[in-house]
């Protein structure tokens, strides 16, 4: 009788394990970079002339680029230069100064900050408490914004966000955690216990930046300034700012869907002297921090329409909310212009 | 563990554990509870491979909001507590510990093989992650006092402590595996839910096989009593009731783990990648000191243990309460922690089963459990908003003040011997 069972409970175990261990095998194999891959066509020509532009991206091609840094000219997306020593999950660059992002799995995951300067070698490294989310780097290059995904054991409960800002020429935190910022609405202080900042862009006096900051289900677009350590409340609605190139837009995500579900952003743009916005004709639902290509034209990635795939692509469209949304560079994540 | 096989003295058996004769330690814990302990192993490491990789999974793929989940939570919190007691009421009435038990652990088991279904859906998913919860409710309570039927009166909290121990070290090894398996196959997070349903069956597999419903003590004449009336009733009985109150109590003035690590990491200036390692060292100390914490309960006396417990809490926070705490505080902080749920999570559990009727064990003790989930729930939401009046350290320093009253209350309440 014993005996059996124990019969019993072996072949379960080893059907159990045979299984699981040929659907693992299976779902490697997946993910296994296959040596070629074809970029479907689409190109930087469906934006014009743009001569001179180059683009910075992360590849999420499956072949043997996927996660690497990729710099091409706007205009020959396909004749893409890799750089293939660096792995990223968000990048960004500007004046001799950019910020990689990167993941190295493990057991433990360890997340870093990689500081690089125009010839991608590696400056500093700076430890991150989380999963990368969004990067930004201060038109000078002076200081990067950084947001990443902290999260507990718990069940979804406990998930939130760590944002800091890193000086680019010392390679150090000057704001490790922009949850000791003082935050002020309007003359009262802003101290929910469940506040938490996301998504950093800088205005072209690097000492101001604007983020966002959420608490009890509501978002706030937040302007700051690095010295004093200090923000204050602009408006309501507002995720993932990004300034234009000129300093007088926004574009944001702005969410759509409230309560139960998966939210929806639909992308926007606001006039920063007068805090009004306008939605972009993107319908789709675009959860990225924006990017400028000009003044005119703003960059988003969007998930390739087959559900499970790594593959993401950018897009572009125009900034006053007229046109209709164009395939940038397929394959491509986290791309912003570069700025030498 | 195996040393202490050879310092355990000789054992009066009780008439339950006569059924097979088994010698020393296993014998006054029951190969049951092993079994029960191993099922939970199982279980965990299933269920805390999803855990670890939800928040990632949820954003990365589903896109869903965090703050999407909270809605559901408080109703949420409401049903299940309905679900607990109805499921044990099933187990009393009909003495199925196992079964309804098996019914719950399976319930999650075929979650985790509905994740894989529901691919990049959210609500097939959200629906299979409120069910897989549901099931772990199910399936506590007639768990709970199968390890208290299958243990013999004097080493009640030691078999608790052994079933935490390993229910524990399952909670350790999840996180690790789907980590290790995320790195080999990015993305790949249908193969994590394959594997954590393996290992789910696998935990269902050693309770149907192995796992026996005990009729220890039973009054043949009594099946059948447990009902909503005679189960919500037990709280006329004075012992049982004064351990309602004093975990009820405790629940309200006990900040939650996510507050602790919180606070633990913004005041340590840990290097970040490290963060993770804050539960882990918890847990490893539960993991150590669960068995022989039990062991103390059992020998001691168990209320004594649990007030000590709740004490080692209070000693917790005191590093968290003050601003310039060093990191060698703030780590003892979190060992505390794990001596806490060592000497509390199992005790309080062992304790209740002492003061009720066999046949309407699992009832009382699905009351208890849901009595302190709802007081935690409380105590959190409390906590918060205590954070946006003082900030941290005035919200540890008031719940600091609050744990007293609450110890004081619960000491008094459990001073009338059980």
């Amino acid at each position: 009788m014993r005996r059996g069972r124990a019969l019993a409970f072996a072949v379960l175990c080893v059907a159990c394990a045979v299984g699981a261990g040929t659907y693992v095998y299976h779902a490697m194999q997946r993910s296994r970079p296959t040596s070629v891959s074809q970029p479907p066509e689409a190109d930087g020509g469906a934006v014009g002339d743009t001569s001179g532009t180059m683009l910075l991206f992360r590849s999420t091609a499956l072949d043997n680029s996927y996660g690497k840094l990729v710099l091409a000219p706007l205009n020959h997306v396909r004749d893409r230069r890799v750089i293939a020593s660096l792995s990223c999950e968000r990048v960004d660059y500007a004046h001799g100064r950019g910020v990689c992002l990167a993941a190295a799995r493990g057991v433990f995951t360890k997340y870093s900050a990689i500081v690089f300067d125009q010839e991608f070698r590696t400056l500093f490294t700076l430890a991150l408490a989380g999963a990368p989310s969004r990067v930004r780097v201060s038109a000078d290059g002076a200081y990067a914004g950084v947001t990443v995904f902290v999260s507990g054991h718990d069940y979804v409960a406990d998930f939130s966000t760590v944002t800091s800002i890193i000086d680019l020429q010392r390679g150090e935190y000057v704001v490790p955690d922009f949850e000791r910022l003082t935050v002020w609405k309007g003359t009262e202080r802003f101290e929910a216990a469940d506040r938490n900042f996301w998504g950093v862009t800088f205005r072209n006096q690097p000492d101001t930046f604007y983020a966002t900051v959420g608490s009890g289900g509501q978002t706030y677009l937040v302007e700051g300034s690095v010295g004093a350590h200090s923000a204050k409340l602009l408006r309501d609605g507002v995720e993932c700012p990004s300034l234009s190139p000129d300093n007088t837009r926004v574009a944001f995500k702005q969410r759509t869907t409230q309560g139960i579900g998966p939210v929806r952003w639909r992308l926007s743009v606001l006039d920063v002297p007068t805090l009004e916005d306008r939605p972009l004709s993107e319908t789709r639902s675009v959860d990225d921090q924006a990017a400028w290509l000009d003044d005119a034209r703003i960059m988003y990635a969007l998930p390739n329409a087959e559900s499970g795939s790594a593959e993401m692509t950018t897009w572009v469209i125009d900034a006053d909310g007229a046109g209709s949304p164009r395939m940038l560079v397929p394959q491509s994540y986290s791309t912003v212009v570069w700025r030498p | 563990m195996r040393s202490e096989v050879q310092n355990c003295p000789p054992l009066t058996h009780d008439e339950a554990l006569n059924v097979r004769p088994a010698t020393g330690w296993l014998a006054s814990i029951g190969a049951n509870v092993v079994f029960l302990g191993l099922t939970s192993l199982l279980t965990d490491v299933s269920s805390e491979m999803v855990t670890a990789v939800l928040p990632l999974y949820l954003t990365s793929v589903l896109r869903f909001s965090p703050f999407a989940f909270g809605v559901f939570d408080g109703l949420y919190q409401g049903v299940s507590g309905l679900v607990r007691i109805w499921g044990g009421l099933i187990a009393d009435r009909r003495r199925r510990h196992k079964e309804v038990a098996a019914a719950g652990y399976a319930t999650s088991a075929l979650c985790k093989l509905g994740l894989v279904v529901s691919g990049a859906l959210w609500v097939p998913t959200s629906i299979c992650l409120m069910v897989d919860r549901l099931g772990k409710g199910v399936r506590t309570p007639p768990r709970d006092a199968l390890i208290a039927l299958s243990s013999s009166r004097e080493h009640v909290a030691e078999a608790f402590g052994v079933h935490r121990a390993m229910d524990t070290a399952g909670a350790l090894i999840g996180p690790l595996l789907a980590f290790a398996l995320l790195a080999r196959a990015p993305a790949a997070f249908d193969a994590i839910f394959v594997v954590s349903f393996a290992f789910a069956v696998a935990g269902v597999g050693v309770l149907v096989l192995f796992v026996e419903n005990r009729r220890a003590g039973v009054d043949t004449a009594a099946v059948g009593v447990a009902s909503w009336r005679t189960t919500i009733g037990l709280l006329k009985v004075p012992a049982f009731r004064s351990v309602v109150l004093a975990g009820c109590v405790l629940g309200v003035a006990t900040i939650s783990d996510a507050f602790v690590y919180l606070v633990v990491q913004r005041r340590a200036n840990l290097a970040p990648h490290l963060f993770p390692l804050l539960p882990v060292a918890m847990s490893l100390t539960y993991l150590v000191l669960a068995v022989p914490v039990g062991r103390l309960a059992d020998r001691f006396g168990r209320a004594r243990v649990l007030l000590a417990g709740y004490g080692a809490l209070a000693a917790a926070y005191v590093p968290l309460a003050w601003a310039n705490a060093g990191p060698a505080p703030l780590l003892a902080s979190l060992v505390l922690l794990g001596a806490y749920y060592a000497a509390t999570d199992g005790v309080l559990m062992a304790m209740a089963s002492r003061t009720l009727p066999s046949e309407l064990l699992t009832g009382g003790l699905a009351l208890l459990t849901t009595g302190t989930v709802l007081t935690r729930l409380f105590g959190s939401t409390l906590f918060g908003a205590a954070w946006s009046w003082y900030g941290p350290e005035g919200a540890v320093r008031l719940f600091l003040c609050g744990l007293a009253v609450a110890l004081g209350i619960a000491a008094t309440a459990l001073r009338a011997p059980a």
